[in-house]
């Protein structure tokens, strides 16, 4: 699959569209203007049938021949340009209207003729077309591509009141094998990608489990995950539909998936918070979330007490981030202050999510993921030098506060100047980190980041790498580590990405740093990932182990082949900081 | 715009995939309702005497013109060719593409100025439309069995340990808010 299309609004639009250019040319005959009118030129193909069946029929080709452009149009073109869409509609119209005028059209008039073959040349071709066709062909369609860029739009996600229809049954089959338990092996990890943030100001949910057919597909994406010899996914049940309210969940969108995981694997680290909140709980600056979601923590330990590894909130940095200071997310605000309640809020989110697993399972192992990222100043301009720094500080603070580490002068007194009390962050700041805490550290290329000239931070690749980067996490905080996302687009050297992760993680680890596992993320493809979920687009992100036809890319054989030659080798089999933790 | 489209979005089948193959194989099974199409509408002997062929070496020719128009379709719509939802379509979108070329622009070249006119151009016109959507159906079906299976084909040295050293590719950048592919 190349692009996620919404089937049945592509084609009311096709349907529409071709109706508006059926209006166009019964209203142009009548005027007495020049027109072209496909249901007449198609009636006269067979000038002996009845009249109104011959009208129907060819009202009905019509009408299928606009849906078919329609969803041309919904996988090829829609989004490709930056307009309003019945722009985008006006612009794909120049490509049905062209072939109607050079070959549809002519074509037409050689059909009508009453022989079996007749002799042609260009000129004899294009006889049919005159001036006035010309015209009539082309502004009957640029009336149907307005009419189908007005209709087709946002093909994924859903209005914030609505939800997706429950996940698909589980269906019993004998040929799975139970699920190995090795609670001490190096974890070779995927995840099923689940965030659901809102987007166009809380109006629109997205929810990429939704978008790319997890829903329908999961029983068959688990199944591949244990083909391919995954030990661990990172599984997020969707927050968003399974927390209906104060006391309120649905766990029917979850009960399937977790019942199957325990039975037959593999191990899951459920991911509970991911870029997202339940609509009733509005956004992460609302203080409120900090409870509620230790509600939903506690409730869910109580439903699934087998599940032993969490991740409490996902990516406490980047949501803050995405939502607060690049204005994409949830609140979309582009504010320091915002940035700094966000994040203040998810850490106590997180901890206070943790302190309820506790109560329930107080063996529970905790993987809290965050975005591994690091600011380079291009020049020794004080002020650029002032940018980085203060992006490198940004970057440390929901860590810093959920691992008792000092915050820096200046995200201590950004957190004052959001009426945050100096006693609860000195609170936050006293207490005691679970011993079972694991640094979960995400790595894209995009990660390293350069502060030009400008002030404006650029993507410079693999500059230091995951080794040197996630070596400064591991001096600031001391953790037990795990690699826990990363990918690249396939066809763009995603094995190469890979192998090349896996060397970085080896050398952490043999540099007395314990690692405890890696992280292909995701098993499937994604969908506006490349956009940052910003916009409803529908764009597929091949970065899968799978594509989202189910099918292997390059780079889930390549995964499969590295957890085939490592998963029996010594330290692998039997990882020491991962037998430190559990014991 | 479609072939830049298809690559933006790994489109690229990988080692364990058998696009030609099964392109081809949904190609020719594609003829069957394409060539009832010809023959009920009369544009096979049409067509056959056009070539100054006979009806049945014409229909040879087709098959083999076909299976090599269904591995062409395969390998240029590479995975989205895979897919069950978009198949129809893309089938359909290359049936007319063959049409508006081959029967169109073409065969009247080919044949000295002669084009099928009447009853016998519309048959060809619906039968590779037809062509069209029977391959873009089949071919997810036809394909999945042929695939190398996860075991032999992760076994490949293209994805083994040595793609570390591969050639490298350029940095990209994730955007916000724009909507080019």
């Amino acid at each position: 699959m190349i692009r996620i299309v919404a089937l049945r609004r592509a084609a009311a639009a096709g349907v529409c569209g071709a109706a508006a250019m059926e209006i166009f040319a019964f209203a142009s005959v009548r005027a007495g203007l020049p027109a072209v009118d496909l249901i007449g030129e198609l009636n006269s193909i067979f000038p002996d049938g009845s009249p109104l069946l011959a009208n129907a029929a060819g009202l009905f080709v019509h009408l299928a021949v606009g849906v078919c452009w329609a969803v041309f149009y919904a996988f090829f073109f829609w989004g490709r340009f930056h307009l309003r869409p019945p722009l985008q509609g006006l612009l794909f119209a120049v490509l049905p209207c062209a072939l109607a005028i050079l070959v549809v059209y002519p074509e037409l008039a050689l059909i009508r003729a009453h022989a079996a073959s007749v002799r042609i040349d260009v000129a004899s071709f294009f006889a049919p077309l005159t001036v006035g066709t010309v015209a009539s062909l082309v502004v009957s369609h640029a009336l149907f591509g307005l009419t189908l860029g007005a209709i087709y739009r946002r093909p994924v996600g859903y209005s914030v009141g609505k939800k997706p229809s429950l996940p698909a049954p589980r269906i019993n089959t004998a040929s799975r094998t139970k699920r190995k338990e090795n609670a001490t092996g190096f974890m070779f990890a995927t995840g099923i990608e689940c965030s659901y943030p809102t987007i166009d100001n809380g109006r629109w949910r997205r929810d990429e489990m939704e978008s790319t057919g997890h829903y329908q597909c999961w029983q068959q994406d688990l199944q591949l995950a244990r083909e391919i010899g995954i030990t661990h996914i990172r599984y997020g049940p969707p927050l968003h539909l399974i927390f209906a309210g104060p006391g309120r969940y649905c766990w029917d969108y979850a009960d399937p998936q977790l019942e199957e995981l325990r039975e037959f694997g593999p191990e899951p680290i459920v991911d509970l918070c991911h870029f997202g909140v339940p609509t009733w709980l509005g956004n992460f600056q609302n203080p409120d979330i900090t409870e509620a979601l230790a509600e939903y923590a506690g409730a869910f330990a109580e439903r699934y007490p087998w599940v032993r590894f969490y991740t409490p909130v996902n990516e406490m940095y980047v949501s803050a981030r995405m939502s607060a200071l690049d204005g994409l997310w949830n609140e979309q605000l582009r504010d320091e202050g915002a940035y700094a309640r966000a994040a203040w809020n998810l850490a106590r989110a997180s901890i206070r999510m943790s302190e309820a697993i506790l109560k329930r399972r107080n063996d529970a192992v905790f993987i809290n993921s965050e975005s591994s990222e690091f600011y380079q100043p291009c020049c020794p301009d004080p002020e650029i030098t002032a940018i980085a720094e203060a992006a490198n500080e940004r970057r440390f603070l929901p860590l810093d506060l959920i691992f008792v580490h000092p915050l820096s002068e200046r995200m201590h007194d950004l957190l004052c100047a959001q009426g945050i009390s100096e006693d609860d962050i000195s609170e936050i700041g006293r207490r005691e980190v679970p011993r079972r805490s694991i640094l979960g550290l995400d790595y894209y290329e995009w990660n390293e980041r350069l502060i030009d000239r400008g002030g404006r931070a650029r993507a410079l690749g693999e500059l230091f790498g995951w080794y040197v980067i996630a070596d400064q996490y591991w001096q600031r905080y001391r953790r037990p580590m795990m690699h826990t996302e990363t990918n690249r687009v396939d066809d763009d050297g995603a094995a190469r990405w890979l192998w090349r992760q896996w060397h970085n993680v080896q050398l952490l680890a043999k540099s007395g740093v314990p690692l405890v596992g890696f992280t292909w993320y995701s098993l499937t493809d994604q969908v506006d990932w490349s956009i940052a979920m910003s916009e409803a687009v529908g764009l597929v992100y091949p970065v899968g182990l799978f594509d989202l036809n189910r099918e292997p890319r390059i780079v889930g054989l390549a995964y499969k082949h590295l957890i085939d030659l490592y998963r029996d080798q010594p330290g692998y089999a039997d990882c020491a900081a991962l037998k430190e933790i559990m014991r | 715009m479609m072939a830049g489209f298809l690559r933006a979005h790994g489109y690229d089948p990988g080692p364990s995939q058998r696009p030609l193959l099964a392109g081809a194989i949904s190609g020719i099974i594609g003829t069957v309702p394409a060539v009832a199409v010809l023959i009920a509408l009369g544009s096979l002997n049409v067509e056959a005497e056009i070539l100054q062929m006979s009806p049945l070496a014409t229909l040879a020719a087709g098959c083999v013109a076909m299976a090599i128009a269904g591995a062409a379709y395969a390998r240029f719509f590479g995975r989205a060719a895979n897919a069950v939802k978009g198949g129809w379509l893309f089938g359909m979108s290359f049936g007319f593409a063959l049409w508006a070329t081959g029967a169109v622009l073409v065969l009247p070249v080919l044949s000295g100025g002669r084009a099928p006119a009447g009853m016998a151009a519309a048959g060809i016109a619906l039968s590779l439309i037809i062509w069209g959507i029977a391959t873009g159906i089949l071919i997810p079906f036809v394909h999945r069995p042929l695939h190398e299976s996860l075991d032999t084909a992760s076994r490949r040295t293209a994805v083994g340990p040595d793609a570390a050293a591969a050639k490298r590719g350029p940095i990209r950048e994730q955007r916000q808010g724009t909507r080019r592919a």
